[in-house]
């Protein structure tokens, strides 16, 4: 085979790795003994302990080959400073909700060696989206993502919310996923291209090109098939249902790593080919954001079920990360860039807290269960005091900082209004976090959970409730590449 | 805008062409054939479904199975005819994407095999 | 040396505070070790500190080196510069003495006084805090650090008061005390606010430099004008009256008696009380150019004196009498002030601090020997069995009442004498009021003498075979005290008021031309001079007529004299007339807002409304999600209809 064929293939080397792994890890799985129920338990965490470290030398491919801008596959896949930071925090998120998995998959029977693979399958997903550089590759990855996602929501096929939840989310992802191809080919027809590089060329201000309306319209459906896998107000309406029916080790999943490739792309697609359209866009995303943060706030109230307003919060987030999209701008990306890393961490703690939920090895989920945990688990109830304060937003904890970046984008770009209903729902947001901190030391003390909790799950609550305390003493660790990712992403 | 709309003319005609012969179809066969109504005739197929009944009823989660993995390998031919055409124009790197592409198709047929799937019982 | 002067008590106030902290919980043993540990701390760092005030009083009084010792900048902002300083110079140096003198005698003392509290390591904490804080005070180099010493005493004596929280009348003491006092401390910043805006600076030497300039400034109040420098020196003067318990303000005072002992000697008679003729005196550069001001100041010290003193002479409990004396006797200092003899304010401020804690430490000897009473009704007949005390008892009347050599003779007699010569009409109303307040004075003094040690023995036979002498530890700061009362008088005569007054004083004090008050002291006709001791005679004489030769004349009198005898025991009704102007209003003005502006209109539009609507927002919201999937999907296209059709009509239309 002549060399000049061969496409370069260092850019895609984590992408290229991790899908050789995948099948790797498949066909061991499937070829290790499960004949008994032993030999799957021992099989499925033999597999889990090779997913995480497959993810673990991935994100360290990532890193290597970090650097600048370059283009591979015909300028279809693209790898910058953005891309190596959106990569890693996906890594992270999918690495840490993985470690965390383990005691619920045993404990509920869901033990199948499938599990790690879909999850690091998904992740593949993730970071091909976010290195996408064309609506074609774009489209592939969100689908890999997305296929393993409705698995994953149905993994635990014998009870009826979690099959219930992975049908609806098939159904309406399918719906989203149309709407994306449409928008898709709505602007391929109006501009002849489906390649980033060229659009952007095309769209800049002073090309010979004005966009037309099908562009425009191309691009709202573009945006509600992304909105939809954000889970962003109007089209979130999954998001409770899917959270509340999924095994919880998998809603952690969805609301960290999807979530951040998600938001990736939807600043990549942003920024990128219709950058110079933010006229035409900003006043949606503007829109989006808004709705997203009210409905967050007010929905998440009522809330009974704690991963429900999980649900919520995470609709919230999403709208508060979107402000720094709207802004369109490298500090507003930036912003973005804080709040997701922080947003990352505070949201698989939380989790690895729901996680240790378990009354006589059955999970329970409802809020008031959580009533007297100060005084059973005084060290868990700290850590999730901790993660509750930093959802809301209250200083010095990490969560602050997610949120004071983005809006001081949004003020510095002029948004007040933004601003200021950001700040209104994260008052009202404020209201359900502190309510469990209330039920956690206040309430009438109900049975005491389950006292083991397994190593993973300390070590990551572990980790990030003390990543949310300490942050603030060394904020350049995030703040600085996420410096590097904007600037990158602006072609700096 | 006539132009436009004389672009269109031939699916137009196309349409009616096709709607003309399935009408003459159906109406034909009302008249020529014979007509003898059997309970056989009523009677399950070999596959066990009965001729009419709502077709939203519950049946073997099999069927799907195998008629999901029948469109797998589908497509698979469906990819591998413009390829096969084409190859002396894609070169060695069409014809080691392929190679990739099988290999793909063949990991994921060992593990069907694996865990039973092409197994009726 | 100042800083550690200074500094010393706040680091044994930390230690013992620390200490106060690791007693809790401890066993007995341990405690009792602790409390051993913290009276060493704090009494060796007030002894120190008390040594360092000797040695500088020498250096910059008697040696007229005075300095500024510049510590840091605190705040600077724009033409706002304040620093933290130590002024050190006479006036400066003397109350050094006088503050950690007796605070270091106060704190010896406590060891006894305070052997059976459980809380020893906190009460030594609070002396020491509050020593630190009034030495902030008196080396304050502007006004700001002054008012920072001059809130901080006010904390201390608070804490101190409400000592003994657990009882009702402590708490109530205590919060009283800090309400009256912020009255007068809202004057005092006002006048500092007032100072700023004349001389845009609040650094003493700058304003003392510039005052004479703006003498005759105005100020616009209300489009009224006032002079400047009046209002600024009022203003002063109203956080005087609060911290000195000057008539108006003084109502904390007695109640105030809720202490402990070692603290009403301490705080409530010889240093904070005092803070107030200090501020007057420390700030005579600027008081001396407003002549309305002064007189408004002898007028309040002069009527305060004979105020506080017919209240005293029908009290019964025996720190009151000592306390509303106390009242009385800064009336003396405030009207010396006011008729521009600041030296001579000063220098009874000096020689009270030692007999009045002298008869307040012997006041608590007399309680603690006889059980924790304080009514003097309850007493008497005890002086053979404690005849220490009741010396000492007798040394510090004797000050008091104004009887040579002992101290209080020198300085009342100088205080009386500059106000006859100030020769103007508030000098002589305070002369007059001074010395009907002179015959009160020995009357009650001896009132108290006879009615606590002599007659017939009033208590019960278990409480008086019980009474003792005070260990040494008591007795020992108070033979100090004594010595100060018996000595101080003659011993400084000559420096505070005498001939060599210019140059002991030096730039501390400025009098002008004008007010030659104590210049012409000295030539006061004789029987100006012989009157207090005359006065002061008949007093003593009638007290023993009363409670010794005819026991059953008070009684008499009361009864033919019962207006006059109901206003003086009732304390003029001040109490009661504050309770129906101030409190109660002020209780119903607080209910309604509370109930109906803050509960129905603020709570209830705001928060409570604010809530409720939350709350239903998200019920209607949360309806939305009814769990079809056709209704999630409606919805979506609903979403990118809407936002597509939005598009259209905003940007593309």
């Amino acid at each position: 085979m002549p060399l000049s064929e061969m496409p370069n293939l260092v850019p895609a080397l984590p992408e290229l790795f991790l899908a050789v792994a995948i099948l790797a890890l498949l066909m061991i799985g499937v070829f290790l003994k499960s004949d008994t129920a032993d030999n799957a338990m021992r099989t499925s965490r033999q597999i889990w302990m090779l997913s995480i470290l497959t993810l673990v030398l991935t994100a360290l491919l990532v890193l290597t080959v970090s650097g600048e801008r370059l283009y591979t596959f015909n300028g279809m896949f693209v790898t910058d400073q953005f891309a190596v930071f959106m990569k890693i925090l996906i890594l992270g998120g999918a690495g840490l909700t993985l470690l965390i998995s383990r005691d619920y998959l045993e404990m509920n029977s869901m033990g199948r060696f499938e599990y790690g693979i879909l999850c690091i399958f998904a992740t593949l997903g993730m970071l091909m989206m976010v290195s996408a550089n064309d609506l074609i590759s774009l489209y592939v990855g969100l689908e890999m993502q997305s296929l393993s996602l409705y698995v994953l929501a149905a993994f635990r096929r014998d009870e009826q919310r979690s099959t219930e939840a992975g049908l609806k989310y098939f159904v309406l992802g399918a719906l989203a996923s149309g709407m994306l191809l449409y928008g898709s080919s709505l602007i391929y027809g109006f501009s002849g291209t489906t390649n980033f590089t060229v659009m952007a060329e095309m769209f800049a201000h002073g090309g010979d090109y004005a966009p037309s309306l099908g562009v425009i319209i191309g691009i709202v459906f573009i945006l509600a098939g992304l909105a939809f896998k954000v889970s962003a107000v109007p089209f979130h309406m999954w998001t409770p249902d899917v959270y509340e029916g999924a095994p919880t080790p998998v809603t952690a999943f969805f609301a960290v790593a999807p979530k951040i490739a998600g938001l990736a792309l939807f600043l990549r697609v942003m920024t990128g080919p219709f950058g110079d359209l933010v006229d035409q866009w900003q006043q949606i995303i503007v829109f989006v954001s808004i709705a997203s943060m009210v409905l967050g706030a007010f929905a998440a109230i009522n809330q009974t079920n704690i991963k429900r307003m999980m649900a919520y919060s995470s609709i919230g987030h999403v709208g508060y990360a979107l402000i720094g999209l709207a802004v369109g701008t490298e500090t507003g990306v930036y912003g973005v860039l804080v709040y997701l890393g922080i947003y990352m961490f505070m949201t698989v703690g939380t989790f690895a807290c729901i996680l240790c939920m378990r009354r006589g090895e059955r999970m329970v989920e409802d809020i008031s269960d959580l009533a007297g945990l100060s005084k059973s688990q005084p060290l868990l109830a700290m850590a999730l005091t901790i993660f509750m304060f930093s959802m809301a937003g209250i200083p010095p904890l990490a969560g602050f900082f997610g949120k004071f970046y983005v809006f001081m984008a949004a003020v510095e770009a002029q948004l007040y209004g933004l601003a200021v209903i950001g700040l209104v729902t994260s008052v009202v947001g404020a209201f359900y976090y502190l309510r469990i901190i209330r039920v956690v030391y206040f309430d009438e003390a109900g049975d005491p959970f389950d006292k083991a909790v397994s190593r993973p799950i300390a070590f990551v609550v572990t980790l990030s409730a003390a990543i949310m305390v300490f942050f603030i003493l060394y904020p350049a660790l995030l703040l600085d590449p996420a410096a590097a990712a904007a600037s990158a992403l602006f072609g700096g | 805008m006539d132009d436009l709309l004389l672009d269109y003319l031939p699916i137009l005609i196309f349409l009616g062409i096709a709607i003309a012969i399935a009408a003459i179809a159906v109406v034909g066969s009302m008249i020529v054939a014979r007509q003898h109504p059997d309970g056989e005739k009523m009677s399950a197929y070999e596959c066990g479904f009965d001729a009419f009944v709502d077709a939203r009823n519950k049946f073997d989660v099999r069927f799907y199975l195998v008629a999901i993995l029948f469109i797998i390998f589908d497509l698979e031919v469906a990819f591998l005819f413009p390829w096969a055409i084409s190859l002396s124009n894609v070169g060695m790197l069409g014809f080691w994407s392929m190679m990739v592409f099988l290999g793909i198709l063949t990991i994921g047929f060992v593990y069907e095999w694996r865990k039973g799937a092409l197994e009726w019982e | 040396m100042i800083t550690a002067v200074v500094f010393l008590p706040l680091i044994a106030a930390i230690i013992a505070g620390i200490m106060a902290f690791m007693r809790h919980g401890a066993d007995e043993h341990r405690s009792h070790s602790i409390d051993r540990l913290s009276q060493w701390v704090t009494c060796g760092a007030l002894l120190l500190s008390a040594a360092g005030s000797i040695s500088i009083f020498f250096d910059v009084a008697l040696g007229g080196n005075s300095y500024t010792y510049e510590l840091m900048t605190w705040i600077d902002s724009g033409t706002f510069e304040v620093s933290w300083a130590l002024k050190v110079d006479s006036l400066t140096a003397v109350m050094l003495i006088v503050v950690t003198g007796v605070s270091s005698m106060v704190h010896i003392y406590s060891i006894g006084y305070m052997h059976h509290d459980r809380h020893v390591p906190r009460f030594m904490a609070y002396l020491s805090l509050f020593t630190f804080f009034m030495l902030m005070l008196i080396t304050a180099d502007n006004l700001i650090q002054m008012f920072f010493g001059w809130e901080g005493v006010g904390l201390a004596s608070y804490l101190l008061i409400g000592f003994w929280y657990h009882k009702p009348t402590a708490n109530a003491a205590a919060i009283k005390a800090f309400v009256v006092n912020r009255v007068g401390d809202f004057g005092f910043a006002l006048g500092i606010f007032c100072v700023f805006v004349i001389f845009q600076s609040v650094d003493l030497d700058t304003i003392f430099a510039a005052a004479p300039g703006h003498a005759n400034d105005t100020l616009e109040v209300f489009s009224v004008e006032f002079d400047a420098l009046t209002i600024a020196c009022l203003l002063l003067f109203v956080g005087a009256m609060g911290k000195s318990a000057q008539l108006g303000l003084h109502t904390w005072l007695p109640d105030a008696m809720e202490g402990p002992t070692p603290v009403s000697a301490l705080i409530h008679a010889a240093t904070m009380v005092t803070a107030g003729v200090f501020m007057v005196a420390r700030l005579s550069p600027v008081f001396e150019f407003s002549d309305v001001a002064l007189a408004v100041v002898t007028i309040v010290g002069a009527s305060t004196c004979i105020f506080a003193a017919t209240i005293a002479c029908t009290q019964n409990d025996i720190k009151r009498v000592i306390a509303y004396s106390t009242c009385s006797q800064l009336g003396y200092m405030f009207f010396a002030c006011g008729v521009s003899a600041y030296s001579a304010g000063i220098f009874h401020l000096t020689t009270h601090a030692f007999f009045k804690a002298l008869l307040f430490l012997g006041a608590g000897a007399v309680i603690h020997a006889m059980s924790d009473e304080q009514d003097m009704r309850k007493m008497g007949g005890i002086w053979k069995l404690i005849p220490v005390t009741y010396a000492l008892m007798w040394i510090g009347n004797l000050a008091l009442a104004g009887i040579p050599p002992f101290a209080g003779f020198y300085s009342k007699d100088i205080v009386l004498e500059a106000a006859y010569a100030a020769n103007t009409g508030v000098g002589t109303y305070a002369f007059y009021m001074g010395l009907l307040a002179a015959f009160l004075t020995a009357f009650y003094s001896w009132r108290l003498l006879f009615m606590t040690f002599h007659g017939a023995p009033r208590a019960d036979e278990k409480t008086m075979a019980h009474v003792h002498e005070s260990p040494m530890v008591m007795i020992g700061p108070l033979l100090v005290l004594a010595t100060g009362a018996v000595l101080a008088g003659w011993v400084m005569y000559d420096n505070f008021v005498g001939g060599s007054v210019v140059q002991f004083w030096g730039n501390a004090i400025l009098v002008l031309e004008n007010h030659p008050a104590l210049e012409n002291a000295r030539y006061v006709p004789t029987w100006v001079k012989l009157s207090p001791l005359v006065v002061g005679g008949v007093g003593i004489v009638l007290a023993y007529i009363m409670y010794i030769a005819k026991p059953d004349l008070p009684a008499r009198m009361a009864e033919t004299f019962r207006p006059i005898y109901l206003m003086s025991f009732n304390k003029w009704y001040v109490d009661e007339l504050y309770d129906k102007i101030f409190v109660r209003p002020a209780f119903y003005l607080g209910r309604q807002l509370w109930k109906v502006g803050d509960g129905t209109l603020i709570d209830g539009v705001g928060p409570d409304g604010i809530a409720r609507a939350v709350r239903m927002l998200a019920r209607r919201v949360s309806a939305l999600q009814s769990g079809y999937v056709y209704h999630y999907a409606f919805g979506m296209m609903i979403g990118v209809v809407t936002l597509i059709t939005w598009y259209l009509f905003t940007s593309a239309g």
